[in-house]
């Protein structure tokens, strides 16, 4: 498989140009153009370590503290699925634990395989390890649907001394953790994937 | 794009750095300012966490860890954040991390409570906690102290609340008294303090409570100070008359405790003194008596009347003055002293000294002294009525100027005796029967009889039909007299009497025309000379002219305006008939005369009256015929007399001296004379009675 760096070019990350290797700056987008970011790898397990860090207060502190007339309940995001699904609301129970615990926790075993995998190499193919990639990279914004649920309820909900639903502290966190991964998955070079199924001497082999 | 054989130019790769600044992405940058920014706050909350504050409840209901909150003057100022057993699990132990800022002024003074919701009858408090859950309260001073991390929680709200200090003490109820939790001190209306939890005493003989009278009234109080229960309400009829007691409609329901300082002088009272409420306000005001024994003095008096109305705590007044009361009644039978077997009153009088108004004190013996010297100057002792409406009795102290004299006798066991006089006692119930005989002995049913049958009579009269046909009677009547006077007999009278007239006015006419005066005149101035009488006798013709022009004039006169006079008299005495008093068998009589009346007018119209006065106007034509007749006749007469007069005077002339002759003449005179006195008294016959020659009777 031939890479654009084979050929002497360099392809803009963000808006796919491709531009003749050597050339500081995208012709089109004015981004800063590398074959291949040195400090990648670094960045990702920086924000994945930030991501990391906030999920975990996200999921001590409550998420959702609803105020009623006669009782003030907290919960936090396993807590409040647990909650609904004692109450037969399964379904959302699922949604609920699907985009706010598997999803997240998946984007952070994923995003550290792949940076793993990068450095010291995987048994994955490469086209498996992209597809990986890409649906972390998609999936990942919908661990916001969680915030976002909040975000709503707490604004619909205010009926002052009858019921009122304020985001907990877990709900900063959490935003602030998706945010970090997202982050942390756009650090990525899904190019060094394809460089790291490829032995060093290959190159030179292919070098007339 | 063709692919060109030229390989592509080689990449410029960037060596590694030698150095690790360069080797490391700036990035890191932020995880390590997170972890900077957790490591302040993780400092900043453990630095500012204040301590640990164990307090000790009996119960902890509704105190949860992590939400319960301390709180000091209705802020939050701590959080429980345990609650746990103490060892033995007879206490509940709640730790509660107080703030920072407050955590100085908790020293050993403070309290600590739980605060519940509670409705009692003077309203509702702590109803927030209903909803938000129970919170613990505490008071503490604004000094700092020395700081305790243990401390035991009361089981309810302390009487004091933030900012009110005040004067406790212990107030034990004595007999009906009821002490009230929460309730209110009140004096002259405002609530000055507050009465704790009532509790039994150790003797089992009272409830007692704390009180807190808040500054600055603390110094209302002192140990003259007598507290009584103002919650529901008394009634008594007493001496006083009857006396409805209750201070508000707040106290009446929820209980209260009102005091007052009744006499002046006592000591100011210090925190935890005893006081005693009593059961009203009398009972309060004769404990301060009663706390005095040895100031009172007590006497004795014997009544004769042994009267009921007098009670125990009656009180004792001289000139007005309440100086002591009625401490007991008994009866007293003593042969000896009195001289029967009859039970007298004795009674006991407890008098205050210090109400005599005694300078220099008011001691027992003092008193007693003065009291001797009252007797013999006329003091005395009585029954006089102390209330008119209950008829309830006092004792009163007079001065008797009059009075036989006596002293204050010692009697065994040393009772002191007052004299006694007769009692004042105004029987109110005699004057009041008295009044209302009085009243009831009114003959005001009588009169009021009266003025029904009085009011049914008028009525009786006013509808009964005979005085509903008065009218028509009269009119019945005026009908029948319209009738009379409208008959053709009577319209024709006046043509009748005018004919009659006219006769009488030709025979008078014809009289005149005669001549005959000239030629009597001549015979009588021809006889003038012989006789005076004859002279006489002929004057009386114009005489009897004149009658008979008074008669006709009467007959003239007499016709429709005496008939019309003799119905207006009629109907006046009708109408006065019809007014008078009588009224009663008025309708029926006058019905009666009416219809004697119309009667009267029928039998009028019909047979006669008219007939017979017409009757009469002919016989009265006819007698001025006759008259006229005679006056035709007179000239004959005269002529007669004449010659009689003439033969008279031949005779006069022939005799004039003889007697014989004389003597005839004068017989023929008085013969002359004779038939004109008869005319005379014809014609005053007809003049004294017109109606004869009317009427024909």
């Amino acid at each position: 498989m031939r890479t654009a760096r084979d050929m002497g070019l360099v392809g803009c990350t963000r808006c796919m140009r491709v531009a003749p290797l050597g050339t500081a700056l995208c012709p089109r987008c004015g981004s800063i153009l590398h074959s291949r970011d040195p400090m990648a790898l670094q960045k990702v397990w920086a924000w994945w370590l930030l991501g990391l860090g906030c999920y975990i207060p996200a999921n001590l502190y409550p998420m959702l503290e609803t105020r009623t007339l006669v009782s003030t309940q907290s919960d936090t995001i396993v807590g409040g699925a647990v909650t609904l699904a004692q109450h037969g609301n399964w379904g959302v129970a699922l949604i609920i634990l699907v985009a706010s615990v598997v999803i997240p926790v998946a984007k952070f075993l994923v995003l550290a395989g792949l940076a793993f995998g990068v450095w010291r190499g995987t048994r994955l193919s490469q086209a498996r390890q992209h597809l990986l990639y890409e649906i972390v990279e998609y999936i990942g914004r919908w661990s916001m649907i969680d915030v976002f649920v909040v975000a709503i309820l707490s604004s619909l909900v205010q009926l002052q001394a009858l019921a009122t639903i304020t985001p907990g502290r877990a709900s900063l966190f959490f935003a602030l953790s998706v945010i970090f991964t997202m982050l942390s998955a756009q650090s990525f070079d899904s190019r060094m994937i394809w460089d790291s199924a490829r032995p060093p001497d290959d190159q030179e082999d292919r070098q007339p | 794009m063709t692919q060109t054989a030229t390989p592509p130019p080689e990449p410029p790769v960037t060596p590694a750095g030698r150095n690790l600044i360069d080797r490391i992405s700036v990035i890191w940058l932020v995880p390590l300012a997170a972890l900077l920014v957790v490591l302040g706050v993780a400092w900043q909350a453990y630095s500012e966490r204040g301590p640990l504050l164990e307090i000790a409840f009996d119960n902890a209901s509704g105190v949860r860890a992590g939400t319960t909150e301390l709180r000091y003057r209705d802020v939050t100022v701590g959080m429980v954040e345990d609650v746990s057993f103490a060892p033995g699990l007879d206490r509940v132990l709640v730790k509660v991390r107080v703030d920072q800022e407050v955590a100085p002024y908790i020293d050993g003074d403070a309290q600590f409570w739980v605060v519940r919701p509670q409705v009692t009858a003077r309203g509702v408090t702590g109803l927030g906690t209903v909803l938000s859950g129970v919170y613990i309260e505490g008071l503490w001073d604004n000094s700092p102290g020395a700081a305790v991390t243990q401390i035991t929680g009361l089981p309810d709200a302390p009487l004091e609340r933030v900012g009110q200090d005040g004067l406790r003490l212990m107030l034990r109820a004595q007999g009906r008294a009821s002490l009230v939790e929460g309730a209110p001190v009140v004096y002259r209306g405002i609530e000055v303090g507050r009465i704790g939890r009532p509790r039994i005493t150790a003797d089992g003989a009272s409830a007692e409570a704390e009180a807190l009278i808040f500054a600055p009234h603390d110094r209302l109080i002192n140990s003259a100070t007598r507290f009584w229960d103002t919650s529901g309400f008394s009634f008594s009829l007493g001496p006083a008359g009857a006396q409805l007691d209750f201070s508000s409609v707040a106290a009446l329901v929820s209980g209260g405790v009102t005091f007052e300082t009744m006499i002046s002088g006592g000591t100011a009272a210090r925190a935890g003194d005893d006081y005693t409420v009593y059961p009203e306000e009398s009972a309060a005001r004769a404990s301060l008596f009663r706390g005095d024994d040895s100031e009172i003095l007590t006497l004795s008096a014997v009544f004769e009347d042994n009267i009921a109305g007098l009670t125990v705590d009656a009180p004792v007044e001289w000139n007005g003055l309440r100086i002591g009361q009625v401490s007991a009644l008994n009866g007293v039978v003593d042969e000896d002293r009195f001289g029967d077997g009859r039970v007298r009153l004795l009674v006991d009088l407890a008098i205050r000294p210090g109400r005599l108004g005694l300078e220099g004190g008011a001691g027992r013996d003092t008193a007693l002294e003065y009291l001797h010297e009252s007797v013999a100057r006329g003091l005395r002792a009585r029954l006089a009525s102390a209330s008119l409406l209950t008829g309830g009795l006092k004792i009163e102290l007079v001065d008797v100027p009059d009075a036989p004299p006596a002293e204050i006798e010692t009697i065994e066991g040393g009772d002191l005796l007052l004299p006694t006089t007769e009692s004042e006692i105004a029987d109110v119930s005699a004057t009041a029967t008295g009044v209302f005989e009085r009243i009831n002995a009114l003959p005001i049913e009588e009169v009021m009889a009266e003025a029904i049958t009085l009011m049914q009579n008028a009525n009786a009269l006013v509808s009964s039909s005979e005085t509903r046909d008065i009218p028509g009677s009269v009119n019945a009547l005026l009908d029948e007299t319209r009738g009379v006077i409208g008959a053709p007999e009577v319209q024709a009278l006046p043509a009748r009497l005018d004919a009659v007239l006219t006769e009488m006015e030709t025979l008078v006419a014809q009289i005149a025309q005669e001549a005959l005066a000239s030629k009597l005149s001549a015979a009588l101035s021809d006889a003038s000379a012989a006789s005076q009488g004859v002279s006489d006798a002929v004057s009386g013709v114009p005489d009897l002219v004149a009658r008979l022009d008074a008669v006709a004039q009467k007959a003239e006169s007499v016709e429709i305006d005496a008939l019309a006079a003799e119905l207006t008299a009629l109907i006046r005495s009708a109408d006065a008939l019809i007014a008078g008093e009588g009224a009663q068998a008025l309708p029926g009589t006058l019905n009666t005369t009416l219809e004697e009346l119309r009667h009267v007018l029928a039998q009028l119209r019909e047979g006669g009256v008219v007939e017979n006065a017409t009757a009469a106007l002919g016989s009265a034509r006819d007698a001025a015929d006759t008259f006229a007749e005679a006056g035709r006749d007179l000239p004959g007469l005269i002529a007669e007399a004449q010659a009689v007069l003439e033969q008279a005077r031949g005779t006069l002339a022939g005799y004039a001296a003889d007697n014989g002759v004389g003597r005839d003449a004068r017989a023929a005179m008085r013969e002359v004379e004779r038939a004109a006195r008869a005319v005379s008294s014809l014609a005053r016959a007809i003049e004294r009675n017109p109606n004869s020659l009317l009427l024909g009777r």
